[in-house]
């Protein structure tokens, strides 16, 4: 008989249906007969479901900023180049 | 903007579509990189990123999504500096259990019973809960400081959806891990929503 602890911490994994079968059933018992792990799984499902709808509020990005970055970034690249027409192997993912 | 239209565009070498894609990626490859090689290099590393994105988006061929092409180059990138600082910082994160979590060992008996009933919830509608704004800001600032490696797990699991598989291979964590991970996450967003079922503030 698995105790609440466990459930609790194997609660996300059944909720992804990650668990095997054995251990699903094992949850299933628990749940049946746990009113408090019952409560528990059903909030954590909320929790996922609500985070599945999240607006992301980053701290603002700076957009401008990292693309006038970026253009500095190439043109020392391509003076560089042609300073020394040294063949670029640099491998791009 | 949708996918295809902004890839013609970027393709096209269009500044402004670029400029688009920052806005809407940046943060989420700033996760990634906080997560593998944490905060110190995380900037850097994001830098790096869209010069090579820049770089290489002329030959970008729509064999995987824009986003999974732009998370693979964050990643590589990231890993590639860890590789050479030579050291493991996300990790530590998996350590131990937090003081005070749902996870606890306080929160259970000696036979691993909740010590107290589990907080009940007024609104258990996901709906009306969407609709409270307070909470939605509650639940932003607490993503925001959970630590990298959770953070980012836990956004690409439950808010961009991505396979454990995937996520195990941009984070460079076991999987296993990424379920602690995500997990964790979860637990501590839930106690979030318990203050706030009881106090309707964070």
């Amino acid at each position: 008989m698995l105790s609440c602890k466990q459930v609790a911490s194997l609660a996300s994994q059944y909720l992804d249906k990650d668990t095997s079968t054995p251990l699903n059933w094992q949850i299933r018992l628990h749940l049946l007969m746990c009113a408090n792990c019952r409560r528990f799984v059903r909030h954590l499902k909320i929790t996922r479901t609500l985070a599945k709808n999240i607006e992301l509020t980053d701290n603002a990005i700076d957009t401008e900023t990292i693309w006038k970055h970026l253009q500095e970034k190439i043109q020392q690249e391509k003076s560089k180049n042609e300073n020394n027409h040294s063949p670029e192997n640099k491998s791009q993912e | 903007m949708d996918e295809n239209v902004l890839i013609t565009l970027l393709i096209a070498g269009d500044d402004k579509a670029f400029r688009y894609l920052i806005s809407q990626y940046q943060a989420l490859m700033l996760s990634i990189a906080r997560a593998i090689v944490g905060d110190v290099f995380a900037d850097e590393i994001v830098q790096e990123s869209w010069v090579s994105v820049y770089k290489n988006i002329a030959g970008f061929e729509k064999r995987a999504s824009l986003k999974t092409w732009l998370l693979t180059i964050v990643s590589n990138q990231a890993k590639a500096r860890l590789r050479k600082e030579s050291r493991m910082v996300s990790l530590d994160q998996l350590d131990g259990e937090i003081p005070g979590s749902y996870l606890d060992n306080t929160n259970f008996k000696g036979n691993g019973h909740w010590q107290h009933p589990v907080t009940s919830w007024s609104i258990e509608s996901p709906e009306a809960l969407l609709e409270e704004k307070q909470l939605q800001i509650c639940i932003n600032k607490t993503l925001n400081q959970l630590p990298p490696a959770q953070k980012a797990a836990f956004i690409l699991r439950d808010i961009e959806q991505q396979s454990f598989e995937d996520i195990c291979s941009i984070l460079n964590v076991s999987a296993s891990n990424v379920r602690v991970l995500v997990h964790r996450a979860r637990l501590t967003l839930m106690q979030v929503i318990d203050r706030y079922q009881e106090t309707g503030s964070c």
